[in-house]
């Protein structure tokens, strides 16, 4: 797993964002860049070279289902593995996030374990596929 | 006749039984004139009664309107008390938003001071055993052992910056007392508008409720925030079930 990835972390709550980006820290991604809503997220995205998409949900401006659609509807982002990170936990949206293409589902309140488990899954399904 | 009396005032007063009797006795005995004068009697009776009871109903109805179109208190909830429980709320948002921050400087601060701790510590301890095992020369000793007092002069210095942290964590805790203390009165607020609302509706009659089967459906998909127990339903119940829905989906 390459460490010094470019992971781009969404998150409307700047303690949320704040708590990721260390928890990612301790995994060793220390290479991480913070946006607070899709809207901002987005062109981020578009010209930054990013390899992974940590998001939230339920955002003000463009949400985090949305801002996954886009990603997939986008030729140049379309493979960018996106992991969610949300309070948001009706069967109803976790089908629907997984229909729209999402790579992993973490609902929130989560442990450093849970992450650690997710990102692992999500390389090592990358790696198999290469 | 009796019946629709029945329907509408109740059982029948004696006072009517009375009367009605009266006046079949009065027909039997074929004196028409006062079985007229009775007839008119009974009639006025009946009326008397329902205009008092329509008198009553409409003076209450006044009344309950009254009351409520009179009551500052609804005046005041929407003048004063929502705004109040929106800054109140707002209030409670940045103070846990402060104590997040807090908690998470000190621990910022102190991990790097544990990931030191125990990089030096390991390095002694390598050193330690080779001593131990009488594979160490005295030069080395001597360089190990100006170490060792380096590290626990170390062990001294950081013990209290981390004691110190995890103290700043526990009183960055504080923020629950207070904003639950908000939380309670804003959901004390929001009671005292539901009872209100209620009379409202109450007074207003059932048109309110007949209409209610126009409401959209709820949004499954739209965001709606952390699930509260008891309250939303259809949510998985933590990490695990969301797993086991994602391998059911095929992930």
């Amino acid at each position: 797993m390459n460490k010094n990835i470019k992971i781009l972390i969404v998150d409307d709550f700047s303690t949320m964002r704040r708590i990721i980006k260390n928890l990612l820290r301790d995994l060793g991604f220390t290479n991480t860049s913070e946006a607070d809503d899709g809207l901002t997220a987005l062109p981020m995205l578009q010209s930054g070279n990013f390899e992974l998409l940590v998001t939230d949900w339920n955002m003000p401006g463009m949400q985090g289902i949305d801002l996954l659609k886009a990603v997939r509807a986008d030729p140049n982002l379309a493979h960018l593995p996106v992991l969610m990170v949300t309070a948001e936990q009706k069967k109803e949206q976790i089908i629907e996030a997984a229909k729209a293409g999402v790579n992993g589902y973490i609902v929130k309140p989560f442990t450093a374990q849970t992450l650690k488990e997710k990102l692992e899954k999500i390389f090592e399904r990358i790696e198999a596929s290469q | 006749m009796t019946q629709i009396m029945n329907n509408e005032t109740g059982p029948l007063s004696e006072e009517y039984i009375d009367r009605v009797r009266t006046l079949a006795q009065t027909i039997d005995s074929g004196n028409t004139d006062e079985a007229a004068r009775l007839l008119d009697e009974l009639t006025s009776l009946r009326e008397k009664t329902l205009f008092q009871e329509l008198g009553r109903l409409t003076r209450e109805f006044h009344e309950a309107l009254q009351s409520f179109r009179l009551d500052s208190r609804i005046a005041s909830l929407a003048a004063q008390d929502f705004p109040d429980a929106r800054e109140r709320l707002n209030y409670v948002v940045s103070m846990t938003a402060q104590s997040a921050n807090r908690t998470m400087t000190a621990v910022e601060e102190s991990m790097p001071l544990c990931d030191s701790l125990e990089e030096r510590a390991t390095g002694l301890k390598q050193e330690w055993s080779r001593f131990t095992q009488r594979k160490m020369s005295a030069d080395e000793f001597r360089d190990l052992s100006r170490r060792l007092g380096e590290f626990l002069d170390g062990v001294n210095d950081d013990a209290p910056r981390l004691r110190a942290n995890l103290q700043e964590v526990l009183m960055a805790q504080d923020f629950q007392d207070l904003t639950g203390q908000i939380i309670h009165r804003v959901v004390q607020l929001v009671d005292e508008v539901e009872s209100n609302l209620v009379e409202l509706i109450r007074i207003s009659g059932q048109g309110l409720v007949a209409e209610r089967q126009d409401e959209q459906p709820e949004d499954r998909i739209a965001a709606s925030g952390p699930p509260v127990p008891g309250v939303d339903t259809g949510t998985v119940a933590g990490q695990d079930e969301v797993d086991d829905l994602l391998s059911s989906l095929g992930f």
